[in-house]
């Protein structure tokens, strides 16, 4: 019966979703099966990279990306012939959607910080291709060391809140970097992932704006924000490519995004 | 009141010590590699435990043999026993923790 009353409202908060607002906010999602491994955990964790809305649950098709990697040590390992295809789609969507995953075998203490660059998603309702470098880290064996390193993307969120062992109700802050230098007053998306695990009560937003949260950076490309549920919490910043890509032989705008998740729990 | 003043300070002593403790925390990893298992015992900071004093102990826990970290945090030894494996690190002012290696693990590692 439980079960029941959470398919349905599932289905009735997606469909109210779906009706109140067609366009959401577009995340690349990274997610591990662990972001804190011990010595007793399973050392081998299952990576998923997706492109989804993440507060309304919906998918997009996912092409192969670009780049899928890791660093550790201060050193990259190219995992892209890792990932493979799997299809999924939300329950108020009648298409299954391409995305993507990876196993991931832990072997030494340290931060992994895994990032990945999409291959250019067309997005016909803005007239622009979207592509959203996205990073998680996950720390391993109580070694805490790599998590404040740059990897060297084009566009990417540098964590100076360290982005693992996060509270419910903890500030996350961080820096917006485009081509290695801050991004002032950049604008930071920020939405939860409704399909994080162990979220027993889907959370239905009152209204739009509380879909997407939207902070502010300063002028040093420094952006804070208080995550108030346990769950994993996605964090855009978005800036226009000085590059172009062509559509059906026209240039067109690229949307390229800074994305960074974390995860929080609750004290008990 | 003043006796939740007694109360409070011991609770306040302890909470100050535990503090200190967890963020000196000490870690040891081990892997088996080629007949020989290498340790390195760190803070979470990655500075390494010099002098740590190293425990290895077998499914018994009996003690197999024991040992001293380098400046780099580092002791190896000869696989002593194909068993489950404890080894314990003992740095100073007490700080302790340990590393279980599998018997799957020290037998891939021979």
């Amino acid at each position: 019966m439980r079960a029941l009353i959470s398919i349905l409202s599932v289905v009735i908060v997606a469909v109210m979703l779906s009706a109140v607002h067609p366009a959401f906010a577009h995340f690349g999602t990274i997610t591990p099966s662990d972001d804190i491994v011990t010595q007793d955990d399973a050392k081998t964790l299952n990576i998923q990279v997706k492109f989804i809305h993440p507060l309304e649950m919906h998918y997009m098709e996912m092409f192969k990306p670009k780049q899928f990697g890791v660093v550790h040590d201060g050193k990259k390992t190219d995992l892209l012939a890792t990932l493979q295809a799997a299809k999924k789609k939300s329950l108020s969507q009648n298409n299954q959607f391409t995305f993507w995953t990876a196993d991931f075998r832990i072997r030494r203490p340290g931060d992994y910080t895994f990032y990945v660059q999409p291959t250019p998603y067309w997005e016909p309702a803005e007239d622009k291709f979207i592509v959203h470098y996205t990073k998680v880290c996950v720390n391993a064996l109580g070694l805490e060391k790599g998590w404040d390193q740059p990897v060297g993307l084009e566009t990417e969120i540098v964590p100076l809140t360290r982005p693992y062992g996060l509270w419910t109700g903890n500030l996350f802050t961080g820096q917006v970097l485009l081509k290695s230098q801050p991004v002032s007053f950049a604008e930071v998306e920020i939405e939860y992932l409704n399909e994080s695990p162990g979220n027993i009560n889907i959370v239905v937003p009152p209204a739009d704006p509380y879909v997407t949260q939207v902070v502010k950076a300063d002028a040093n490309g420094v952006f804070s924000y208080a995550m108030p549920k346990a769950g994993w919490w996605g964090f855009a910043a978005l800036n226009d490519a000085d590059w172009k890509l062509k559509h059906d032989g026209r240039d067109k705008d690229v949307e390229i995004g800074a994305v960074y998740w974390v995860r929080t729990r609750d004290m008990k | 009141m003043k006796i939740l003043n007694c109360l409070f300070v011991p609770i306040f002593v302890s909470l100050l010590f535990s503090g200190t403790a967890l963020a000196h925390r000490v870690n040891l990893f081990a892997y088996v590699e080629a007949g020989k298992i290498y340790t390195e015992s760190y803070f979470p900071d990655g500075i390494p435990v010099e002098n740590g004093k190293v425990l290895v102990y077998d499914s018994q826990n009996k003690q197999l043999l024991e040992g001293v970290t380098d400046k780099k945090g580092l002791f190896s030894f000869a696989v002593p026993k194909v068993d489950d494996l404890t080894i314990v690190i003992e740095a100073t002012m007490g700080h302790k923790n340990s590393f279980k290696l599998k018997k799957s693990e020290v037998e891939a590692g021979k």
